[in-house]
């Protein structure tokens, strides 16, 4: 039998979690929204990766519910989504997640190692919140969105700071006759300056990674690597970065 | 040096005012008719040409000003009057700050200086400013590099902190004027010390330009001071009238002379020929609204963003504001100025002004401006980024209200950062008030 | 005891009146000297609540939305005076706010201490202000200063001020967490001074040194150890406070005793003598050199930084600060807060996050 091990991210929009085997590659993975009574979840989900793989193993928790994960080792997003990141890229920089309702900037040594870190969870214009909300009002799906923003032939800028502001403004420019795919890349380019302010403040160059379930949406990832003009590298599996980081220090002679 | 000096002069006198008046020369070119039939506004004044020449005169001249003469950076209540006599050239940040507000320049600037740590609640002049030092933009062209920093706290705290970075990033000598809080009257103690403080910056000063503060020379600058001060209270004063020949946005602009080229001769013809034409206006009728309904007080910084948007929603109701807690201010600091005496009535006059004196003496001021003015109602600017400002409006709108029984609204915003404005609230708000008066 | 109730019970056994004291810098021994007890006044945390909560704006800082609120609600009633320094715009504008319309109906008093570098004007300024809050403060008790009672005053807090410096200093050996420390230190903002020189000599003389603490030090450059979980998050993450600039604490410990022989000078020296506070307007060179050499001496391998949301001083000085440690390679955490009772899970996992960087740092 391998020795596996498993990583949940308890986040506070999607429960992630991911078993992986001795080398550290992921071999099965589980992502749902969370829970508010998150210890039934998390076992159950932790049951139906044992089933699956049919191997027992330690736990390593991280996100905002990690605490309450039993029987785990419990560390923050920030350590384990560098774990994680280094995993797959085998080098420093600088990582951005971006989720549900946080934002983080983290920058990695050469040899995995957290060098300093930033970020936004007590505002949601900084978030893919910010996205959501305005999104859901315009009733653009989160699929399309995308598609749209690369049809936009100019940028409809959005100023304000805070969501709701934001939101008003986005409403009295589609009523005054603006293109919704311009207003679209004016959100995400607006999204993406908070995000690079962020960024700068954590220093350093070096190379840029992006993981979290917002680096799904390449409209954003473009923003990104407009506003910090630097490529941005999506990591493979970007939402499961945190849960494989906090298996990976559940291994047998992990730090 | 001799040539820097020459251009300098050059400057100022010839290409400087020469430049203003191609300028307002080509604006005329393009717009030949006065005012459009739709404008709520009356006639536009026509002092506001020369206006803009001195201005650009001077910013165009601040080009040329370091290395020819000594550049001092000097905040808004400074008693500047001292440093007049010395040669100085004097640049006002809180000016340059305001014009980038109205330019809108202040995100990015302010992006700058936040991608070094400084963060979005502070002043946004401070922010402002700051920003383009480090950048090095700046809508006036270029800045003069500074030899001598001198601020004084009547205005506020955050002028100490935000010189204090100017001097790290500088390192040239910065000379602070720290008033005490006024709490019901001065102690002799505090007056004492701002003299003392005066004193001590006059030595400091001369060091720096290189020139002694002769007494005949600091009397005649405090004769002017005084001369313009109580000129720009005259041309204030015109908005008594009904209608008032002016609004109260013109007044924003139309200070910029008094705050930045107080103590010259410049800045006193200039409210000369401003009070004239003001007066003639008042005397034929002509308002600064084609109609003016209803009068209104401004308290606060203005919102430099806005200042036009802000004007016209109201002035196409036919509301004017005939006065400002603001512009008053500078009708007040040089008020208590003694040529014989400059320096112990230089620290009464500035320990005295409306921002360092406490809520009941601002209250009196607001109260005295309501009825001498004959307001119908009152704005009040919760400013952000202005704490001694802003902090006791709750009260004073509540007071204000019931005293006079006029309407007050207060308006949250910020005096230059419109990422901190919602204009569709601002604007629901202020129209909101205006029917109520119905 | 409850801190009213020892209030209370120092008026009726001893006479002494009671001063609530706005932060943060203020001559103590003036109030000892008159046999006046100064209450602290550094929150309280949470909402501002009663009518008092909006008549401040929401974005001027919580010390004084929640003093506000307080004062209005009769939280201070148990106070025959409020006290309120200079310290910034903000507690500037309560100074007014609240005794003149409305909030605060007893006795206030300012002191209005100078900002900048100390000059000249600013010395005799200073010994003036001085000697008008001692006058004040006479009217107010109907009693006299003489020379002999303030020296005999600056004496004791020169004691308590090396006793908490000891207390402070032994910190590497003491098996006691950072919460029990500082909630010793911290009774010295409201007990009588004589009382709370009696209760930090008991500590030291409790404790036995003993072998140096386990963990990760850092240094703590704030406003209050507020919430008390702060400390407890900290040390159970496994970090611990090795050196201390926080303004209810460090910040005010005078090390060393004053030289002059003459209490109004001695008293001043004091004044002069304390760390490095943006509040006073220090000479930022100053400050960045202070905290430098208390992260030398600590061997505090991180700086956390706690700055109160809206502190224009603090605000002002944390890019020379965070500059300063970055050269010399010492990683920063920024927590920028309310005065909150509780910490946010956000705060906790920076915190966290910060002591596995620096634990990780060291095995590395």
């Amino acid at each position: 039998m391998t020795v596996l091990a498993y990583g949940v991210d308890v986040g506070s929009t999607t429960c992630k979690a991911v078993a992986v085997d001795a080398s550290g590659r992921r071999v099965a993975h589980r992502v749902e929204p969370t829970d508010p009574r998150i210890e039934p979840q998390v076992d159950r989900v932790l049951r139906s990766l044992r089933e699956e793989t049919g191997a027992d193993g330690p736990v390593g928790a991280t996100g905002y519910g990690r605490k309450r994960v039993p029987a785990g080792r419990a560390l923050t997003e920030i350590t384990c989504h560098a774990r994680g990141a280094f995993a797959a890229t085998r080098r420093g920089g600088v990582l951005v997640d971006m989720g549900g309702q946080d934002t983080k900037v983290i920058r990695i040594g050469p040899a995995g190692d957290v060098i300093d870190f930033a970020m936004n969870d007590k505002c949601a214009a900084g978030t893919g919140r910010f996205l959501e909300i305005i999104l859901g009002r315009l009733r653009v799906p989160y699929e399309e969105v995308a598609e749209q923003v690369g049809r936009a032939t100019r940028s409809v800028p959005v100023s304000s700071t805070c969501t709701v502001f934001a939101e008003s403004e986005v409403i009295s420019l589609v009523a005054g006759g603006e293109p919704l795919e311009g207003i679209l890349k004016g959100l995400h380019q607006a999204l993406a300056s908070r995000v690079a302010a962020l960024a700068r403040g954590t220093a350093g160059g070096g190379d840029l990674f992006m993981s979290g379930g917002v680096a799904l949406n390449a409209a954003m990832v473009g923003a990104l690597r407009d506003a910090l003009g630097r490529p941005v590298q999506v990591l493979p599996d970007p939402q499961l970065v945190g849960a494989i980081g906090a298996a990976l220090s559940v291994l047998p002679g992990a730090a | 040096m001799i040539l820097r000096r020459a251009q300098y002069e050059l400057a100022g006198r010839v290409v400087g005012p020469f430049l203003a008046s191609l300028d307002g020369w080509k604006r005329r070119k393009r717009s030949p008719s006065g005012t459009s039939r739709t404008s709520p506004f009356g006639p536009p004044l026509e002092s506001v040409r020369k206006l803009k020449e001195i201005m650009t005169a001077h910013f165009f001249q601040a080009r040329y000003a370091d290395g020819a003469v000594p550049v001092a950076w000097v905040t808004s209540g400074f008693p500047v009057e001292l440093l007049r006599p010395l040669g100085f050239h004097t640049v006002y940040p809180e000016n340059h700050a305001a014009m980038c507000g109205v330019q809108r320049l202040v995100p990015g600037l302010s992006d700058a200086v936040e991608a070094q740590g400084y963060s979005r609640d502070l002043c946004s002049y401070a922010r402002a400013d700051l920003g383009s030092v480090i950048t090095g933009r700046t809508p006036v062209g270029r800045m003069p590099r500074p030899d001598l920093l001198a601020c004084c706290t009547n205005i506020c705290q955050t002028v100490l902190y935000w010189y204090k970075a100017l001097a790290d990033h500088f390192r040239v000598p910065l000379v602070i004027v720290d008033t005490p809080y006024v709490y019901g009257k001065a102690e002799p103690h505090h007056v004492q010390y701002v003299r003392d403080q005066l004193e001590e910056l006059v030595r400091v000063a001369e060091k720096v330009s290189g020139r002694r503060a002769e007494p005949e020379a600091l009397a005649e600058v405090a004769r002017k001071a005084k001369e313009g001060t109580d000129l720009w209270a005259e041309c204030l004063a015109t908005g008594m009238s009904r209608p008032a020949p002016w609004t109260g946005i013109d007044g924003f602009f139309h200070m910029a002379p008094i705050v930045a080229l107080r103590g010259t001769d410049v800045c006193n013809s200039y409210y000369r020929m401003l009070r004239d034409e003001l007066r003639d206006r008042a005397a034929r009728g002509i308002g600064g609204l084609r109609e003016e309904r209803y009068r209104l007080l401004w308290d606060n910084l203005p919102i430099w963003f806005a200042v036009r948007e802000v004007a016209t929603l109201l002035a196409e109701r036919g509301f004017n504001f005939v006065c400002t807690s603001y512009t008053n201010a500078w009708a007040e600091a040089g008020a208590r100025i003694d040529p014989r005496d400059l320096i112990a009535s230089a620290a009464d006059s500035y320990t005295h002004i409306i921002l360092n004196q406490d809520l009941p003496n601002r209250l009196g001021i607001l109260r005295r401006l309501s009825r001498d003015y004959q307001v119908d109602g009152a704005v009040l600017h919760s400013d952000r980024s202005c704490k001694p400002y802003s902090i006791g409006q709750v009260d004073l709108k509540d007071r204000l209200a019931s005293e006079l029984g006029i309407r007050v609204l207060l308006l949250e915003a910020d005096h230059s950062d419109p990422r901190a404005w919602s204009k569709e609230q601002a604007d629901n708000r202020l129209t909101a008030f205006m029917e109520g008066f119905a | 005891m409850s801190r009213n109730a020892y209030i209370a019970r120092q008026r009726e056994a001893h006479g002494r009146k009671a001063v609530a004291v706005l932060p943060i810098h203020y001559p103590k021994e003036l109030l000892t000297a008159l046999g006046v007890l100064a209450v602290e006044m550094w929150g309280p945390p949470g909402a501002p609540r009663g009518d008092g909560a909006g008549r401040i704006q929401a974005y001027v800082c919580s010390v004084v939305r929640n003093a506000m609120a307080f004062l209005g609600s009769g939280g201070a009633d148990a106070v025959d005076g409020v006290l309120f320094p200079h310290t910034c715009d903000s507690i500037q504008g309560l100074a007014t706010l609240a005794p003149d319309f409305g909030g605060w109906d007893r006795e206030s008093f300012t002191f209005l201490h100078p900002k900048g570098p100390a000059r000249p004007s600013t010395r005799t300024y200073l010994d003036g202000e001085l000697r008008s809050l001692a006058r004040r403060l006479e009217v107010f008790t109907g009693r006299t200063l003489d020379d002999a009672g303030l020296a005999a005053a600056i004496r004791l807090h020169v004691e308590i001020d090396e006793a908490r410096s000891a207390v402070l200093d032994a910190r590497p050996f003491l098996a006691v967490g950072d919460p029990e420390i500082y909630a010793l230190l911290r009774r010295g903002e409201w007990l009588w001074p004589e009382d709370h020189l009696a209760e930090l000599r008991a500590f030291r003389e409790r404790l036995p040194a003993g072998t140096r603490r386990p963990g990760v030090p850092v240094l703590v450059s704030g406003y209050v150890p507020e919430p008390p979980s702060l400390l407890q998050i900290l040390n159970d993450a496994g970090a611990w406070v090795a050196a201390d600039d926080f303004a209810a604490v460090g910040r005010r410990v005078v090390r060393g005793a004053p030289s002059a022989a003459e209490p109004w000078e001695a008293l001043q020296e004091r004044y002069w003598a304390a760390p490095p506070c943006s509040t006073r307007s220090a000479d930022p060179d100053a400050r960045v050199n202070h905290l430098l050499g208390m992260l030398d001496r600590s061997g505090a391998r991180g700086v956390i930084l706690q700055v109160i949301k809206f502190c224009e001083p603090e605000l002002f000085d944390v890019p020379l600060l965070r500059r300063a440690f970055a050269a010399r390679g010492v990683p920063v955490l920024y927590l920028e807060g309310e005065l909150e009772t509780e910490l946010s899970g956000q705060t906790v996992t920076r915190i966290e996050a910060f002591v596995e960087m620096l634990a990780a740092g060291r095995a590395a």
